[in-house]
């Protein structure tokens, strides 16, 4: 198996997994989806090296979002009129409630694919750096976003201690979800006071640096578009025109 | 004589919000290739001194300027944004809290970005400043998974990146312990002498840094010049001569006491006995597993084998990790186990009259510290384990930590210390608890320790400075 999906340009795949998202919406026949959603499937599979053990759990929610969406819209969707195939303890349903709701679902499946797609395949870092030298992205932005990336792991740290703490004082064994959820910001505040001094120093040991916030002329480790990410975004686009023209085809 | 770097004459600061200046007349100049400290208590203004050196101030909070600043000889204000910082680097205090980027390359990456250092450039500037400051090994690790010393080292080496003239420090040992303090005080001399830098420092704990200034300027508590003289080196901080609080009662005992978290095994079969009254100081190398024996003490994480307390405390080194209102007084009567009559003589007991209705939050770190005791004494938890509570900690604030943890004692109260500050420890304690490993290297009576410095090299301590002055005492 190929790394090519994580080599590829983040920006591009960004654009990309965007206008694959745009286009999605305009299909309402349950083909485009299911086809859109095995291509990518297929792509991930050929060009990527993921944990799918870690994938499968992500995609748990998902997936029964997904079965949601088939059983809500198959037993309240609206009467859009069309023949009735079956019916099911009473409720009727018809060929375009069949469609709409498989089509609804592939939705579903295929956008939380595709987002999975590319959380798994990108590295953040050069996330950022590449939105900031592609996409012109404010450098103010881009490295208030990186600030706050290496400060999670420091918050998470603190979170718990805050915990530790609140528990010897009697407090966190709510036993109801509505008294953890005002407990939350017993936790916020103490947390925040922090985040806020912490920022704080981190523009002045930034700035003490010399960043300005000015666009910058060169890059230590430039990001650059090669070939192999026009091939690339190619091939999806292959993927996503052929996933369009089999569900008009087979949708009528 | 060299040449000026910077230069002042009756410069006075005001931040927009105050009615009195926090910088009053400053007249000084600093030439190259000194190394210069700016003294003075907390809040007299040292930090903004050093922030209007590298231009943080006046732009960052509106502040105003009086009188002329020159840097390199040419007014401050001349300068354009970012520009001076080619010139003057500065380090910070906190490690946590200047950096950007994920490895150490990146982050050298990110001053030269800004400077405008040609790609060609870069390379060579960071391969440079890796073997001048030895962190070469450390090129492409994460940041984050550095140990405070070594992150303050990466933070200079940020710094140095640049090629300045002049390196700024503001406490940059504030968050170190006293031994890896030391090292870094060490491995900063050898850089300026290779160098020639001129080195401005912010610090009140001058004792750490043993000869390296030449120079004090001293600020007084209205942010004037009280002092400009040749630095000697400092004296370690007093602390007043106590008498043991212990009563010959036993409070905590432990035996076989073991800790093991997602099947790590953090501590091993831990006994010791300590008695009402008792100040014992936990001590030993980072890492060891020191905050572990603290949250197991009290309850927090899950052990194995007995500990037998009266009720245990722990006060975070961050006290307000603890609070849960909106007034101190809701803080000490949370639990509601102390009666009006309880909480009105802790009250009195811990000074918290005047503060009463304030918000937690709201008052002096030394005043939470008291508010978190007064809040375990309210639940009935006469055993207090602190963690960390010098880390950070100026003279004032040592001194105010030593008389409420005497006090305390005298009063019954149990208490275990963590810290790596021997000095501080040598004040307070009755006894030393060593661990190494997850391992209890044992209990000793305090004077033991400072009289074996194998010990405490062992351990990763430095016996503090006034061993060999007591020493006679004790014979």
């Amino acid at each position: 198996m190929s790394r090519l999906l994580h080599d590829m340009n983040p920006s591009v795949k960004f654009i990309i997994v965007t206008v694959s998202m745009l286009t999605m919406a305009f299909f309402f026949n349950p083909w485009t989806p299911l086809l859109f959603w095995i291509g990518i499937l297929i792509l991930q599979m050929t060009m990527s090296r993921i944990n799918w053990k870690l994938w499968a759990l992500m995609m748990l929610p998902f997936t029964l979002g997904a079965v949601g969406y088939l059983w809500t819209t198959l037993v309240f969707g609206a009467d859009t009129g069309g023949e009735v195939i079956g019916s099911f303890a009473g409720i009727e349903v018809t060929d375009q409630q069949w469609a709409h709701a498989w089509s609804l679902t592939f939705r579903v499946l295929a956008f939380s694919t595709l987002s999975l797609l590319f959380a798994f395949t990108t590295n953040p870092v050069t996330f950022v750096m590449s939105l900031m030298q592609q996409l012109k992205v404010p450098p103010k932005i881009a490295y208030g976003t990186m600030v706050g990336y290496q400060f999670l792991p420091v918050l998470k740290d603190e979170l718990t201690q805050i915990r530790q703490a609140q528990r010897l004082r009697g407090v966190g064994q709510d036993r109801h979800w509505w008294h953890r959820i005002t407990g939350t910001r017993r936790l916020l505040i103490p947390m925040l006071a922090g985040a806020v001094r912490k920022a704080e120093r981190a523009a002045f040991a930034m700035e003490a640096r010399g960043f300005t916030g000015e666009r910058r002329m060169e890059f230590y480790r430039p990001i650059k578009v090669s070939g192999r990410d026009y091939v690339l975004a190619g091939v999806f686009l292959v993927v996503l025109a052929l996933s369009c023209a089999g569900g008009i085809v087979l949708g009528k | 004589m060299h040449e000026p770097v910077v230069s002042l004459a009756d410069v006075s600061f005001r931040f927009p919000d105050d009615q009195v200046n926090t910088l009053n007349g400053l007249t000084f100049t600093i030439r190259r290739g000194e190394r210069v400290v700016i003294s003075g208590p907390s809040g007299c203004g040292k930090s903004t001194l050093l922030y209007l050196l590298n231009r943080l101030y006046p732009l960052n909070c509106d502040g105003i300027v009086e009188g002329d600043i020159r840097l390199f000889g040419k007014r401050a204000d001349d300068y354009r944004p970012g520009e001076i910082n080619r010139l003057i680097a500065t380090v910070f205090q906190d490690p946590d809290s200047q950096f950007c980027m994920t490895t150490v390359e990146e982050e050298l990456a990110f001053t030269l970005e800004n400077l405008r250092v040609s790609r060609a450039d870069m390379e060579r500037r960071i391969v440079d400043v890796l073997a001048q400051t030895g962190l070469t090994d450390f090129r492409n690790l994460v940041i984050q998974s550095l140990s405070g010393g070594q992150k303050q080292r990466v933070a200079t080496a940020c710094a140095l990146v640049a090629e300045p003239e002049v390196l700024l420090l503001d406490e940059p040992l504030a968050h170190l312990d006293p031994l890896t303090a030391r090292n870094f005080v060490r491995w900063l001399d050898g850089i300026q002498k290779q160098t020639g830098l001129t080195v401005i420092a912010v610090e009140h704990r001058l004792d750490l840094w043993e000869g390296f200034f030449e120079r004090e300027i001293v600020l007084g508590s209205d942010g004037q010049m009280i002092g400009d003289h040749t630095a000697d080196s400092k004296a370690p901080v007093v602390f007043p001569k106590r008498a043991s609080g212990m009563t010959g009662k036993p409070a905590l005992s432990v035996s076989d006491l073991s800790v093991e978290i997602s099947g790590k095994q953090l501590l091993e079969l831990l006994s010791f006995d300590i008695g009402e009254g008792e100040i014992a100081v936990i001590a030993g190398p980072n890492g060891s597993g020191k905050s572990t024996l603290a949250k197991a003490l009290c309850g927090i994480y899950k052990h194995t084998g007995t500990v037998k307390s009266p009720g245990t405390g722990y006060v975070p080194q961050s006290p307000e990790f603890l609070f849960l209102t909106n007034s101190v007084q809701d803080e000490l009567s949370f639990s509601g186990l102390a009666t009006t009559k309880m909480l009105d003589d802790l009250a009195d007991r811990l000074k918290l009259k005047a503060i009463w209705d304030a918000h937690p939050f709201a008052v002096s770190h030394g005043q939470k510290r008291r508010v978190a005791i007064g809040a375990m004494l309210a639940d009935n938890r006469p055993v207090i384990i602190m963690d960390e509570p010098t880390s950070g900690q100026d003279v004032a604030g040592l001194q105010e930590l030593f008389s409420l943890i005497d006090e305390r004692s005298r009063e019954g109260i149990t208490f275990l210390i963590i810290t790596h500050d021997m000095e501080f420890a040598s004040a307070v304690a009755d006894s030393v608890i060593l661990i190494k490993d997850g391992r209890l290297t044992g209990k000793f009576m305090a004077e033991e320790v400072w009289e074996n410095p194998a010990l405490l090299n062992a351990h990763h301590l430095l016996p503090p400075k006034g061993a060999d002055r007591r020493e006679p005492a004790f014979a």
